[in-house]
């Protein structure tokens, strides 16, 4: 499924025909069955399902961290499509350092570092920006999540809210132009979830970033661009969330 | 602060046991290195205290206490070599000691000349103790030996090999490896190691050389020029005393016996610092996962771990050092030598933490295991 894209309107992401299985028991199973999707810079993307539906996969698959059996990923870096599957694993892995940052359901950071530290670190480690550069960078970043003054806490001394903004600077620090976010808010209440949420809303409009979302969190579906649903590995339908209808509705119209 | 130094920091009850281990590593090398080189200097004492330039013993002697008679007559191709100036005889032997109140040890009788220019005597025999020496059948032992002799006061009688005789003097710090140095004069060694050293021989014959001749030369002069008669062999005091150190430590037990034993304690050290820091990397994988996920080279999760490796060991070494130098203090209090030249302390500081990176190295594999799929299932 591909939504119509002008010329100058390329899919930030498209995947084709994606197909992976894994081995259960000695039997093949495929868990993405022919998934094809496209995925538009400046937008959120939430892909929902059961558990076992394959979302997580195909995230993965998406954000070049595992093969598919047959398919491409296609992404948009200096105005063509590359197929991110067809890269080196050197490349893949610099395509990634370039263009990704991930959130996971468990925020993962380093029980020994501040949170400045947890932000620097993916500059210095990964760009390889001077220490007080990054520091500076970090300190934005805080600020923008409504952390400044626990530039110095460690995780431990966080709620569960602050630290998730953490790993979403942690995630976003880089503008990345795929963020990739794996049940963000499944660990929160609805108010810190709703931070989040938030926060996925500026980067992809402050930095015309492209975020994915995989969640089972019906409470997301109004903050979001564009959804899919993925059932037993295939996307059985799509949702247009109702105050972003606009464009999508009245292209479904056109069908 | 360095994010690694902050992670050992923090995690300190985790990385405590790998410093722990590392420490023991350092203390276990440095003691043993210090026990060798105190073991190295007491088997060469006879030829490292006295003022020989040449040693002349048996073909192929392995240690100075395990020289074999030689024939006085060789003394002559020695005299007429123009290079020297003086040659003198010397003897050394095991002996069997008995104790005033009954009971025996074995000794190392040394007889060498006792004048004023002589080569054999060990420096420690002052003028006072070569004069009473000159006494027939008079000794002088060292002080730490005079429990394992059965002896309480200077002027107390013993036996050597049933020979009575006196002990007139005590010498500091001269304790031997194999057996107590029993010193006297040149007669009185001939008397009493008369069943060991048959008549017109010596155990050795010491040279001294004139004045800017070279030891090297001469002595590779003459077991070249008497290469095919293989009765005796010419050595410098250096390459003597070298000789003699290396034969106790790798030909006998003893040095073996330390090898391991600091061998041992590196393994440990090293397998307990591998395991601490596979345990910490692997409890950060999933950290680590997310980084390598963003793109970020394993070679910097890799350098984290090797730097925390580089940082446990130096915490070790840094713990270790007093506890060597209170230990080598104890051991002092029990006349057992331990020296620690700094020399000896960087050499084991360097191999403890040559032997911590390579545990890091070994712990590596936990960062090979971390894979960033594992966090999306």
């Amino acid at each position: 499924m591909s939504f119509p894209a002008e010329e100058d309107d390329l899919p930030a992401l498209r995947c084709v025909s994606i197909v992976r299985s894994f081995s259960d028991g000695g039997r093949s199973r495929n868990v993405i069955n022919d998934v094809t999707m496209d995925l538009h810079s400046g937008q959120i993307t939430l892909l929902m399902g059961p558990s076992g539906s394959g979302k997580s996969t195909l995230l993965a698959i998406m954000s070049g961290l595992l093969t598919p059996d047959r398919g491409q990923v296609l992404a948009r870096e200096n105005g063509r499509m590359i197929d991110v599957w067809r890269l080196s694993p050197r490349e893949r892995e610099q395509f990634r350092l370039r263009n990704c940052g991930f959130i996971f359901q468990g925020y993962n950071l380093f029980p020994a570092l501040t949170a400045r530290q947890q932000l620097e670190i993916v500059l210095r480690w990964g760009e390889g920006t001077s220490g007080r550069e990054a520091r500076k960078r970090a300190d934005e970043m805080l600020e923008v999540l409504g952390l400044k003054g626990k530039e110095h806490k460690k995780p431990a001394q966080l709620s569960g809210g602050e630290k998730q903004r953490v790993a979403i600077g942690r995630a976003l620090i880089k503008r990345p132009k795929y963020c990739f976010a794996d049940e963000p808010t499944s660990a929160l209440d609805w108010g810190s979830g709703q931070v989040v949420i938030d926060q996925l809303q500026k980067a992809a409009h402050e930095y015309d970033s492209t975020i994915i979302v995989v969640s089972h969190d019906h409470r997301l579906l109004e903050h979001v661009d564009v959804s899919y649903h993925l059932d037993d590995g295939r996307l059985t339908e799509t949702d247009i969330p109702v105050n972003r209808g606009g464009e999508f509705e009245s292209w479904r119209a056109g069908q | 602060m360095n994010y690694s130094l902050a992670t050992l920091w923090h995690e300190r009850p985790r990385f405590l046991p790998g410093i722990m281990a590392v420490a023991f590593s350092a203390v276990l090398i440095a003691l043993q290195c210090g026990l060798l080189l105190g073991l190295f200097k007491i088997t060469s004492i006879p030829v490292d205290n006295s003022n020989a330039h040449i040693w002349v013993g048996s073909r192929d002697v392995l240690s100075v206490d395990l020289g074999r008679p030689v024939q006085l007559s060789l003394m002559a191709r020695l005299a007429v070599d123009e290079r020297v100036e003086k040659v003198e005889p010397y003897y050394q032997a095991f002996a069997s000691w008995i104790k005033p109140d009954g009971g025996s040890a074995l000794v190392i009788v040394i007889g060498a000349e006792l004048d004023d220019g002589n080569m054999g005597c060990v420096n420690e025999l002052n003028q006072e103790m070569r004069d009473a020496l000159t006494e027939p059948n008079s000794v002088v032992v060292d002080r730490a030996e005079f429990d394992k002799l059965g002896i309480q006061n200077l002027g107390d009688y013993a036996e050597i090999n049933k020979v009575r005789v006196r002990i007139v003097g005590q010498t500091d710090s001269l304790k031997s490896l194999a057996g107590p140095y029993v010193f006297c004069s040149r007669p009185t060694a001939i008397m009493l190691l008369r069943n060991m050293t048959p008549r017109d021989t010596a155990t050795y014959f010491l040279v001294r050389l004139k004045k800017d001749e070279d030891p090297e030369q001469f002595a590779a002069d003459l077991n070249q020029k008497y290469e095919k008669r293989r009765d005796m062999d010419v050595m410098t005091s250096e390459t003597f005393s070298t000789r003699s150190r290396v034969h106790w430590l790798f030909k006998t037990k003893a040095g073996i016996a330390l090898g391991y034993t600091a061998l041992l304690g590196l393994l440990v050290g090293a397998v307990v610092t591998s395991q601490t820091l596979y345990a910490a990397t692997a409890a950060s994988s999933k950290e680590y996962a997310i980084l390598l996920a963003m793109g970020i080279p394993r070679r910097k999760v890799t350098g984290t771990v090797l730097v925390q490796t580089f940082w446990v060991g130096l915490f070790g070494i840094v713990l270790a050092y007093p506890l060597v130098h209170a230990l080598a203090g104890l051991g002092r209090l029990a006349d057992v030598q331990i020296p620690l030249p700094v020399e000896l302390l960087c050499i084991a500081a360097v191999v403890t933490l040559v032997m911590s990176m390579m545990a890091g190295l070994v712990a590596l594999r936990s960062v090979r295991k971390i894979e960033p799929m594992n966090l999306l299932r």
